[in-house]
């Protein structure tokens, strides 16, 4: 008998996803094979990477990302710098502020942001929120349809506002829908089952699963990942099969080891460089676990997982 | 493990309709029906046109490319003794959803579909059966080594693209031997192998409203005993309702809230 050798390419496949319009538009998702298995078939559309700004500038951010975008004085002239960084895909407009618990933004000026943000660049756009998800529902009504014709991500769906983020992003003005879930691998369908009954196209949902940086309940986050790539993939789960985008910097950037600083902690040496790790660590397990995007906002931490993405796709 | 494999019993020429239908090339009642069990959940479709002795191949071609123009290349089982029917409409079949399944072959008379199977790279039903039906587990699992053997010998991969079928007994006739039969599905599972059959044979002849309730039992029975596909009506609601359930707890599919409605 002869030896017939197994490819372990599945009969199904992640959905594709674009966002963003023209040249620069990006594909996410596409691929019938686990993370990275090009061995098994080729992954048309490699991972990718979208650097993260928000609307609270950039006082609070590291020297090495204050340093990147020295001399921006406006939203639009950082969402200028952020698109050129070498490495990104897209750019991500994190509305931090507009949180009721903190700066408390109007919705009107969110929208304005994020008017001249979409304006000032060509590269694909992905609106994050502040997790409040009364004011989230508010918010990304609105900025959806401000940015009629861009095709956005708008980040993201939940389980308690997915009826009006759903319909005004991915019904009324035609956006991309992100569904989030926290690491709860029931929810996570259930919300794109929820989310297609509402009467949004599948093809139009990327999914967040929930991240963790490296360390804190990682690999609930990894397991999760797993289980939705082996039902999407191996049981053929149409209501698993969208692409995947995990905001990493957020959650790296926000632990002790990316926080402490080198007066308290000396012995960890640089506070940027332990950032940075963070960073870099939590996006390649991401990834390696099925991300099919990841949102990073340290230069050399794009650099370094695009160039991770470049070897190995 | 893959989710359980419903194939669609409801086109077949021992339907009325339908067996008018294929006569008169008439593509209404044939859809319907169609949309009908996918929408219930069926997975592949059975398309049993008879022997269809005069114009087989060319009934095979309509309805292979009928059903699979309009219902975005529903995989297909192809069901008849007439093996140019089934050559003809694997000819036409897309394989974008799934490889076609020949329907059936056996250990005696129909040993020869094995071998159609492997030339046109296509799923067999291997009935472990031969002149008869098989009086215990012994003799079925000598007809399942021969049929093994003729599969292996063409080169199928015969853990993927054989599905043995235990074949379903009815009880009222036959109550004694339904643990015989549940007691090989798991012979068939154990041996990594997969495995259908047409499953509501067991209730049949029993009243109508009864039979939904035993297709039900037998279905979870068989499995919990590795069962993984079967030829059925999906939309029997109650079985479909049993298999979709029996999915999650066997976690051959995610569990989510809205389960049963997709």
């Amino acid at each position: 008998m002869p030896f017939n050798g197994k490819s372990g390419k599945f009969n199904a496949a992640i959905r594709t996803v674009e966002i963003g319009t023209g040249d620069k538009a990006v594909k996410l998702g596409g691929e019938n094979v686990l993370p990275f298995y090009t061995f098994d078939a080729p992954i048309e559309n490699a991972p990718k990477i979208g650097v993260m700004i928000t609307d609270m500038g950039l006082e609070n951010e590291v020297a090495g990302i204050k340093d990147y975008y020295n001399g921006c004085t406006s939203f639009a002239e950082i969402a200028k710098k952020a698109e050129e960084m070498p490495g990104a895909d897209f750019v991500v407009l994190r509305f931090e502020g507009a949180d009721p618990n903190g700066e408390n933004k109007s919705v009107e000026d969110c929208v304005a942001i994020a008017k001249e943000v979409g304006d000032a660049i060509t590269a694909p756009l992905v609106i994050e929120g502040c997790k409040n998800v009364e004011k989230d529902a508010e918010l990304f009504a609105k900025v959806a349809e401000a940015l009629q014709g861009k095709n956005v991500l708008i980040l993201s769906a939940r389980e308690e506002n997915y009826k009006g983020v759903a319909a005004a992003a991915g019904l009324a003005y035609n956006q991309k829908v992100g569904a989030e879930s926290a690491v709860d691998i029931n929810l996570a369908k259930q919300l794109n089952v929820l989310i297609g009954q509402l009467g949004v196209d599948q093809g139009n949902v990327v999914m967040n699963v929930g991240s963790a940086a490296a360390g804190y309940g990682f690999e609930y986050v990894v397991s999760t990942m797993d289980r939705i790539k082996a039902a999407a993939l191996s049981q053929n789960d149409a209501q698993l099969q969208m692409p995947i985008i995990t905001p990493v910097a957020e959650e790296a950037w926000s632990v002790k080891e990316a926080m402490a600083s080198e007066a308290d902690m000396p012995e960890w040496g640089s506070q940027e460089e332990r950032g940075i790790d963070m960073e870099v660590e939590t996006a390649a397990a991401v990834l390696a676990s099925g991300s099919n995007a990841v949102i990073l906002k340290h230069p050399t931490s794009v650099a370094t997982i695009s160039k991770l993405i470049k070897e190995l796709v | 493990m893959a989710k359980f494999v419903v194939i669609g019993e409801r086109l077949s020429t021992t339907a009325p309709a339908i067996n008018r239908a294929f006569t008169e090339r008439d593509p209404e009642p044939i859809l319907k029906r169609a949309k009908q069990q996918l929408d219930a959940g069926a997975t592949y479709l059975d398309v049993n046109i008879g022997p269809a002795e005069n114009d087989g191949p060319e009934l095979m071609k309509w309805a292979v490319e009928l059903l699979q123009g309009n219902f975005d290349n529903v995989p297909l089982a192809l069901d008849t003794s007439n093996v140019a029917a089934i050559e003809a409409g694997i000819s036409v079949y897309n394989r974008a959803k799934g490889k076609p399944i020949v329907n059936s072959a056996d250990a005696a008379g129909r040993i020869e579909y094995i071998d159609l199977a492997a030339a046109n790279d296509a799923i067999v039903i291997a009935l472990c059966n031969g002149e008869g039906i098989a009086k215990d587990n012994d003799e079925r699992m000598m007809y399942m080594q021969t049929m093994m053997e003729r599969g292996m010998e063409h080169g199928m991969a015969v853990d993927e693209d054989m599905w043995f079928d235990p074949l379903f007994l009815v009880i009222k006739g036959m109550q004694d031997k339904q643990m015989q039969v549940l007691e090989f599905i798991k012979m068939i599972s154990d041996m990594g192998m997969q495995s259908t059959g047409g499953l509501s044979n067991n209730s049949n002849g029993m009243p109508k409203h009864i039979r939904p309730i035993m297709d039900s039992a037998m279905v979870a029975m068989a499995m919990m005993n590795g069962l993984t596909s079967a030829i059925v009506n999906p939309n029997d609601l109650r079985l479909m309702e049993t298999i979709k359930s029996c999915d999650i707890i066997k976690n051959n599919n995610l569990y989510a809230d809205s389960y049963l409605e997709i």
